[in-house]
């Protein structure tokens, strides 16, 4: 009985001096990469403030006016609407519908089941 | 096996009426050759008081140009949640757009009316395009709209 825990006591002690430096080692390694990347990120951050992109208002008062539609001066073609990412609205797509196919159509009571609508367009 | 019969007839019980309760219906909008872009159309119904009860497709992605479907956005404050999963591209002048969906046999004959909103780019916008009430006789009779659809039409 003893002899065991001896032999675990030594055991634990030769762990312990050949692990905790090791440990030590690869933290300090570790935090020599990402350290220098991190503060890079920072200083990014603050060097860079957030801006809003226009949102078209400068046609507010012809909107009113003419009733008319304006696309604020891009020329899209609005057959593709989904693919173009060249206008203003393009970090603001999460307010934009799902598409058809993509989810289920809305349980507005005017739907007989989950099946989703056929599009063709000729 | 008895207990077999029993749950497949519960089933069948449970699904018919469901199958029952909804029809496909194609619903056929033409446009005008206008002579400009993509056109984007709204397509809801209004109940038998004159009410929004819901989309039924939208076509144009881009919700920033839905006020301008005047009066779906005046029911709807433009909510994307109303559309989601009925929503495509815009319809390209002198085009043919046509929508196949599985809508309630509850909406027909019952007093509710269809509607297209219709706006186009650089173009005046055209609320309440169509109307069309939602009726049995009313299938297969295309009508006119005011400015950019040619004609509307649905069929069972």
């Amino acid at each position: 009985m003893k002899r065991t825990l001896t032999l675990l006591v030594a055991s634990t002690a030769l762990t312990a001096a050949i692990g905790l430096p090791a440990w030590g080692a690869m933290r300090a390694m570790t935090d020599g990469i990402t350290g220098p990347i991190s503060a890079t990120a920072d200083a990014e951050r603050e060097a860079v403030p957030l801006m809003f992109v226009s949102d078209d208002n400068d046609d507010d008062d012809d909107r009113e006016y003419r009733r008319t539609f304006f696309f604020g001066g891009d020329d899209d073609d609005e057959e593709d609407d989904e693919d173009d990412c060249d206008d203003d609205d393009c970090g603001n797509s999460a307010r934009n519908p799902a598409p058809a196919g993509t989810v289920s159509p809305p349980q507005n009571g005017l739907f007989g089941s989950g099946t989703p609508p056929k599009v063709q367009v000729n | 096996m008895k207990s077999l019969l029993a749950a497949l007839a519960l089933t069948t019980a449970l699904t018919i009426p469901g199958i029952a309760m909804a029809r496909p219906v194609t619903l056929t909008t033409t446009l005008n050759n206008y002579g400009g872009d993509g056109a984007y159309l709204a397509l809801y119904v209004t109940d038998p008081s004159g009410a929004y009860a819901g989309s039924l497709w939208m076509a144009g992605g881009k919700s920033k140009y839905y006020e301008h479907l005047t009066d779906w956005y005046r029911a709807t404050g433009g909510d994307p949640a109303q559309i989601n999963g009925i929503t495509g591209a815009s319809v390209g002048a002198g085009r043919t757009l046509e929508i196949t969906l599985d809508l309630a046999d509850a909406l027909f004959d019952a007093g509710y009316t269809l509607h297209v909103d219709a706006a186009v780019e650089d173009m005046r916008d055209s609320p309440n395009e169509v109307a069309v009430p939602l009726t049995s006789e009313g299938a297969d009779n295309p009508v006119s709209g005011r400015r950019y659809v040619a004609s509307f039409g649905y069929s069972m």
